[in-house]
């Protein structure tokens, strides 16, 4: 039943955008590109890892494909795996010192990477300065450059339900199982004493997550047709964790619901950036107050409201952190 | 007997302060051991250095004649020793069979890339781990709760999953840190007969308690501290007579 | 060597009242956090708005300065009760909704900020112009106003949390919530007081920041980087580490910009901070 529904989706999306004009293409390009960030950061957000710094992996997958490109003048094909490469290794590399910490610690370290990585690029006119790389160039596919919005809307098709499938597979199988025990410092013992090596689990998680970041970010650098450090701000970190938290982190599908619906809505509100941003936040804390399991809890609305007023009546005033 | 676990000179100092000095014993296979003595004699720090927790200052550990002093405690886990925690620890957001599927954990064979792909035999282990977790939940009498929320469940219920938890990896030696506290007489009782029946059968236990009576009851041997050291080291009947311990517990009126 | 003597006396001094500032500006999150161990990320735009006030209050209504400090007061206050009773209260126990909900309230605030204040950079003219000149050290009187309301801030803190009841109460509800609760403290009406005092503490240092620094909706993101920097380095819950910190950041900014020049001495604050959390990972005073 599952299956048909993803087959028929999958067919929609393979043949109805010849049909569509180029701002829908555009639409569905972010849409997709935003899923498959909000998705890499659910894993790591699985394990009690709040992220704001997500947008730096991105942006060194970005810069990375865009430099050889450019530079080097190397296809743009290996230019997307070395994003993702990049970015993986700053990932395992910094992933050792980062995943010892938690709670807000954690959260501030990786803004830190995110803004240290946006000042780098600022600084050095190697990266292009605050002005970034222009002429970043589409790929070649069979000898024509995908220059159209229709020809890079299958790449990044492509690349999304590749991603997607994977990034699922390691939420639902063992691996994201696993993953749900480290979501405390508590537990995370608890895990060490059933066997589990918790900080091979992290690790491995943070590179596959940064992974994904680095491989989109790499497509979405070559899509714009210019990098620069003012795309992949703090609040595009913000954005993908509004995304992951408006679904909901119940399952997989939460982030998901979350990205289709904040970025086709953010869409339309092309007015100026900062209406988005009101909007989104808004959304955010209604979902967190009201919802606080996010969108995908809606089906199960009635118990999970008497399961809070309940659980609300005995928190303690001073909150610890995870 | 064979000797399964053998504590061989363990000391433990923090900064200045000494929590154990010089601890020896050995556990024979199957026995059911009980860690006695006052609170800050070093029980759970002593606990703490068997499962891996942090290393001793001196002294070492060793599960089947082989050396695991300096092994972490994931390493420690796959040769077999597992353990409960003084404060109930569980996966919270989980369901009862959710935790005790976790504790499976050393038991999966497939490899990370057969479970990514799919593969018949990774379904087909998901499965068996699956009926194997309510297996332990039934054996433990919790059987009915393995959909509910862990932290949903009163302390009894939490505390017998704890022990579910730590016996689903199927250890060698299983370190019990007071299973008995907060709950009530029946509770505890309840708790008790399991170890000393079910899970006993299992493997070989050592447990910290402060209740006498229960160790008095259930242990082949009792070994009590007192500041980090061994003071006794016997059958649990001789603990009111022997001397030191008197003095240590001076006042406590549960002995007599 | 000698021409560089007064100069670093200079940056020392000007050190010594940015850390102040520093600290000022860190007070209501460290007030905050320290007892209800709160992310308040909403600590920033807090503190834009109280120089926003400044600006719309008084230098464009024409409001004198010391009802403008009245009002700028009584609207955090209100403001503070409200997210704490709306917002914080609801979401106890919940660490990862508390953090993205004050995020989501700071970006709520930053953006109104942005459409309603426009992004053309604005100022404030200084309440008490001129510079005091000490020894050849020249020091703005506005800074030393500042650094003057931040050390009677400070000092009417530590009264409130070490000589008062309610104070007593704060230290008793972060230390062990529940025995406090069982002898009769309000946690509640704790939870309330902090907040509103630590909105009331960002508002009044942006309005005290607001004729040194040019104002713009987003001025928020930075001081609240640093004031998070200089409480988890100072140490949590610790008021005396919140100051040393505050100060420790100051005339490293200062004295390193003039020896090394100002982007190293970010990137030298940055590195002299992760070497004490190696060092002391609790922070300089803290209790973990």
């Amino acid at each position: 039943m599952k299956a048909a529904g993803f087959g028929v989706l999958l067919l929609a999306l393979v043949t109805l955008p010849p049909l569509a004009e180029p701002y829908m293409l555009h639409v569905a390009i972010v849409v997709l590109m935003n899923v498959v960030y909000a998705e890499a950061l659910y894993v790591i957000m699985r394990m009690g890892y709040l992220s704001f710094g997500h947008a730096g992996y991105i942006a060194v997958g970005a810069y990375t494909s865009a430099l050889l490109a450019t530079k080097l003048d190397v296809s743009v094909w290996l230019g997307f795996l070395a994003g993702g490469a990049v970015a993986a290794l700053l990932a395992w590399l910094l992933g050792a010192i980062t995943l010892k910490l938690r709670g807000i610690y954690f959260s501030l370290s990786v803004f830190a990477f995110a803004e240290v990585v946006n000042a780098v690029f600022r600084a050095f006119d190697f990266f292009g300065g605050p002005a970034g790389i222009a002429g970043v160039p589409r790929p070649m596919f069979f000898g024509t450059r995908l220059n159209t919005h229709l020809g890079f809307y299958y790449v990044v098709l492509a690349a999304a339900v590749f991603s997607l499938v994977f990034l699922y597979r390691l939420a639902a199988t063992r691996f994201g199982f696993t993953l749900l025990a480290l979501r405390t410092r508590d537990t995370e013992g608890l895990a060490e004493s059933v066997g589990i090596d918790a900080a091979r689990y992290k690790t491995l998680a943070f590179v596959a997550s940064c992974f994904f970041c680095g491989l989109m970010g790499a497509i979405h650098g070559h899509y714009l047709r210019f990098v620069s450090p003012f795309v992949f701000t703090f609040f595009f970190s913000t954005d993908l964790v509004i995304f992951n938290m408006v679904g909901g982190l119940g399952s997989f599908w939460g982030p998901l619901a979350g990205s289709v619906l904040l970025t086709t809505l953010g869409e339309q509100l092309f007015a100026a950036g900062y209406y988005k941003s009101l909007v989104y936040a808004v959304v955010l804390l209604v979902v967190i107050l009201a919802l606080p399991g996010g969108l995908i809890q809606v089906p199960r609305l009635r118990e999970v409201w008497a399961a809070r007023r309940l659980r609300w009546a005995r928190q303690p005033v001073a909150t610890t952190e995870r | 007997m064979t000797a399964i676990l053998e504590i061989r000179g363990i000391t433990k100092q923090f900064g200045g302060l000494s929590a154990l000095a010089g601890v020896d014993f050995t556990v024979g296979e199957g026995e059911l051991v009980g860690l006695v003595g006052p609170n800050g004699a070093g029980k759970s720090t002593l606990f703490n250095i068997i499962a891996g927790a942090f290393p001793p200052t001196a002294g070492a550990v060793l599960l089947k004649g082989r050396d695991i002093t300096r092994l972490a405690s994931h390493d420690r886990a796959r040769h077999g020793i597992a353990r409960t925690f003084q404060q109930v620890t569980l996966f919270g957001e989980l369901t009862a069979r959710d935790n005790v599927l976790q504790g499976l954990h050393r038991h999966v064979a497939s490899r990370f890339l057969a479970g990514l792909v799919g593969t018949p035999g990774y379904r087909g282990e998901q499965r068996e781990l699956v009926a194997r977790a309510e297996r332990v939940l039934d054996l433990l009498g919790i059987g009915e709760h393995r959909d509910e929320l862990v932290s949903e469940q009163p302390l009894g219920i939490q505390k017998l999953l704890t022990v579910a938890v730590a016996l689903a990896t199927e250890p060698t030696v299983l370190l019990l840190d007071e299973p008995g506290a907060g709950l009530s007489h029946e509770e505890s009782t309840r708790m008790m007969d399991l170890v000393a029946t079910v899970i006993r059968r299992r493997c070989t236990i050592v447990l910290v308690e402060h209740n006498m009576r229960i160790v008095s009851r259930y242990c082949d041997r009792a070994i009590v501290l007192h500041f980090g050291q061994k003071i006794y080291d016997g059958e649990p009947a001789g603990l009111t007579a022997d001397r030191r311990v008197v003095d240590a517990y001076l006042g406590v009126a549960e002995l007599a | 060597m000698e021409v560089y003597l007064p100069l670093l006396a200079q940056g020392l001094a000007i050190g010594v009242l940015t850390g102040i500032l520093y600290v000022l500006v860190a007070l209501g999150l460290t007030l905050i956090y320290g007892i209800l161990h709160i992310v308040n990320f909403a600590h920033g735009e807090i503190y834009m708005l109280g120089a926003m006030a400044v600006l719309y209050l008084h230098v464009v209504a024409g409001l004198a300065l010391v009802p403008t400090l009245v009002v700028i007061v009584a609207l955090a206050l209100l403001l503070g009760l409200c997210i704490e009773r709306g917002i914080f209260r609801v979401l106890r126990g919940q660490w990862l909704q508390l953090v993205v909900a004050s995020v989501g309230v700071s970006l709520v605030i930053q953006s109104i900020g942005w459409i309603a204040f426009g992004i053309q950079e604005k100022s404030v003219p200084s309440y008490l112009p001129g510079i005091v000149d000490l020894f050849g050290i020249r020091l703005p009187r506005e800074r030393l106003l500042a650094a003057g309301v931040a050390v009677v801030l400070v000092a009417a803190l530590y009264w409130l949390v070490y000589r008062t009841r309610v104070g007593l109460a704060m230290r008793a509800i972060e230390e062990d919530e529940e025995t406090a609760r069982m002898l009769g403290v309000n946690a509640n009406r704790v939870a309330s007081l902090s907040v509103a005092l630590g909105f009331v503490l960002a508002a009044v240092a942006g309005a005290f920041v607001a004729p040194i620094y040019s104002l713009n909706p987003g001025m928020g993101l930075e001081p609240i980087l640093m004031s998070f920097l200089i409480i988890i380095v100072g140490g949590l819950g610790s008021i005396t580490g919140t100051v040393l910190a505050g100060l420790l950041v100051g005339v490293l900014q200062s004295v390193g910009a003039i020896l090394f020049g100002s982007e190293a001495a970010y990137g030298l604050v940055f590195v002299v901070m992760i070497a004490v959390l190696v060092v002391r990972p609790a922070g300089l005073l803290g209790r973990v």
